[in-house]
């Protein structure tokens, strides 16, 4: 019996609805007006989140490229004296020694190697191009994310020796040798002939855009005394032992080479720090606030597009005064208004939600034709997205509801 | 059917009380029409909502069927409103974006028992009331007696004993007017029991009994004439012999 009477109730209540969905139809003009709000929100929303994953990723990827566990020491900039030009532009107190040092004396340092750089032309073949010469260890290089993509890095006993051979970056293997083999194949670099015993694996580029492929890496001693003729080295590379750790390395660090290099109290220290653990925050930072950006146009979307919602409900009730009156005549009570009124306004919602979610991927999709973005579609988010509306829809149908249920039966019908 | 003593109703205008019922008290038989006369503002409509149970009276008893019904519980009052009672409206009430068929439909939307039936029940009170050819056609597309013969459609939708009717004619032309008052006379006498308020004297008397709402109390004859007078008896001894065997 009560079973029966449930399944009445909702066979009832589908017809209702229906009733319901195709008097908003009826009334085009009032229920668009009322989806349109919603609908640009979340379109907005729906392209902003597919295009804000995509920028995210892509940041994200070129600071990992780069080693996320990584601490640079590089020379500080000498200050000019007396306004002489100085044939030498950085403090030249960092040694090779100092890398074996903090490497030895860092609980944090997993690796520390030396670095020279030098801005060089290379020759072959009748062929010049200008690359950055970068001279370091075998765990340089290993720091530095460098990897040999055919041919063979150098070794210890090659460093040592001074031995002259070299490894080319992709763009500079590509402008000197074209598609053909480099490996085994002469190089001269500032006049210096070298052997050309590996290419590395393209790297991409930096945060600055810069190509890191248009290098040329040499063993540093190799580089130090046949090339660059310089004792001291320009930078540090110290590798973490873990990421959380980079603040504790840096303080090490820090430490260490002013032991080694003490300068007067009150002069600046003549090497600067760059820890890539603030670039990934940065870059975190950024990640986060293109997140909270989105978050915001998409509560303000909702809040506009709710206030739609509530405002074109609320002009509902009072143009429908008669119905509403009609309804409790015929045996509606109070809380089938209610209801009656708080699933329109869910309904209203949804469609604007829906529509908005449509727009949005169209809207997403023909950026990522026009631009350089990629589509990061997420289906969830949709669902997500068209849900939300409903529900907002609801929860804003409440009051619009309450009203309708409220009025007098007697005063409706003669209003 | 109905049985009311010494109603009162006033209403609160900012710090005014205006009395519009003062002890009105009212019978009537199960199966009669009567007409309720008085001129506009006199509180007709008001009796019409306490008598549909869409109003509750300040004061005085009111029995539908016998019994009390139940003021303060929205939802069984509602029940009592949707089963029992068939509201005809001066200004029809109908949806203007729904069909005559959906119109007519609205009452078993709050209906209760089962749902199988309820498009075939509105197509027959369509039937009834002559329109069934018109059941896919919306108000804007009816003159004005079938609009009001649509509404009645929907009063008698649920099968109510009760008809209360608010100036049906008060809309229309002489001609749908009288067809209107043409088929209650019909319901009528096949044992319906109708109430028509109305301020129009050619309107009410087409009722088996009028009386007249003055002052806010009615005056006339106060009690249904004896069985043997009222017309259409015979008819309505076979609609409720019809009900029962169905």
């Amino acid at each position: 019996m009560n079973r029966a009477r449930s399944a009445a109730r909702r066979g009832r209540l589908a017809r209702s609805l229906r009733l319901s969905v195709e008097l908003l139809a009826a009334h085009r003009l009032r229920t668009a007006l009322g989806v349109s709000g919603l609908m640009v929100g979340v379109a907005t929303v729906v392209v902003m989140v597919a295009i804000g994953a995509d920028a995210k990723r892509r940041v994200m990827a070129r600071v990992q490229a780069m080693g996320t566990d990584l601490l640079l020491v590089s020379a500080a900039p000498a200050p000019p004296i007396a306004g002489r030009q100085r044939q030498v532009a950085v403090h030249t107190t960092l040694r090779a020694a100092d890398a074996a040092a903090i490497a030895a004396a860092s609980p944090y340092a997993s690796a520390a190697a030396a670095v020279v750089f030098g801005t060089v032309v290379a020759h072959a073949e009748g062929l010049n191009t200008t690359a950055t010469l970068t001279g370091t260890t075998t765990d340089g290089m290993d720091i530095r994310n460098m990897r040999v993509g055919s041919g063979r890095p150098f070794d210890e006993l090659e460093d040592r020796e001074r031995r002259r051979v070299v490894l080319l970056g992709p763009t500079v293997a590509r402008n000197l040798f074209g598609p053909a083999d480099p490996v085994g194949r002469p190089v001269r670099i500032r006049g210096v002939p070298f052997d050309v015993i590996g290419v590395l694996r393209p790297r991409g580029t930096d945060v600055g855009g810069a190509d890191l492929d248009n290098v040329v890496v040499v063993p540093l001693e190799t580089a130090m005394r046949r090339v660059l003729n310089v004792a001291y080295v320009h930078a540090l590379a110290v590798r973490a032992r873990s990421g959380e750790h980079l603040d504790d390395l840096e303080a090490d660090v820090r430490r260490i080479l002013d032991e080694r290099h003490p300068v007067r109290s009150g002069m600046p220290a003549p090497f600067v720090l760059q820890n890539q653990a603030v670039l990934l925050r940065t870059a975190r930072g950024t990640a986060r606030a293109m997140e909270r950006l989105i978050a915001s146009v998409a509560v303000l979307a909702l809040v506009l597009g709710g206030a739609g919602i509530v405002s074109v409900m609320l002009a509902s009730v009072r143009e429908r005064v008669h119905e509403i009156g009609l309804r409790r005549a015929v045996g509606a009570r109070r809380r089938d208004i209610q209801l009656q009124f708080v699933l329109e306004s869910g309904i209203l919602a949804a469609t604007g939600g829906g529509a908005g979610v449509i727009v949005g991927l169209l809207a997403a999709g023909a950026a990522a034709l026009l631009g350089p973005w990629d589509l990061v579609l997420s289906w969830r988010a949709a669902a997500l997205g068209v849900a939300c509306s409903a529900l907002l829809g609801l929860a804003l149908g409440v009051v619009p509801a309450a009203r309708a249920a409220r009025l007098e039966p007697m005063a409706a019908l003669r209003a | 059917m109905i049985d009311a003593v010494g109603l009162t109703r006033s209403y609160r205008r900012n710090a005014t009380v205006i009395p519009v019922l003062v002890g009105l008290s009212l019978r009537v038989a199960r199966g009669e029409f009567v007409a309720v006369m008085g001129a506009s503002g006199s509180g007709k409509s008001t009796l019409l909502g306490i008598l549909g149970l869409l109003d509750r009276p300040d004061g005085g008893t009111y029995r539908l069927d016998g019994a009390e019904p139940p003021w303060g519980d929205d939802a069984a009052l509602s029940a009592a409103r949707n089963a029992a009672i068939g509201f005809v409206f001066q200004q029809f009430h109908l949806l203007e974006r729904a069909t005559a068929l959906r119109n007519v439909a609205l009452p078993l939307l709050y209906a209760a028992g089962d749902v199988a039936d309820d498009a075939g029940r509105a197509e027959r009170a369509l039937e009834a009331v002559g329109l069934a050819h018109r059941a896919l056609h919306y108000p804007g597309e009816l003159s004005g007696g079938e609009q009001q013969r649509v509404a009645i459609a929907r009063a008698l939708v649920n099968d109510p004993a009760l008809i209360l009717a608010d100036e049906p004619t008060g809309s229309l032309d002489a001609t749908s007017g009288g067809e209107i008052l043409d088929t209650l006379r019909r319901l009528a006498d096949r044992g319906r029991t109708i109430v028509l308020v109305t301020h129009e004297r050619a309107v009410a008397e087409r009722a088996d009994r009028v009386v007249t709402l003055h002052d806010g109390r009615l005056t006339g004859p106060p009690l249904p004439p004896g069985p043997a007078e009222r017309p259409g008896r015979a008819a309505a001894a076979d609609d409720a012999a019809r009900a029962a065997g169905s």
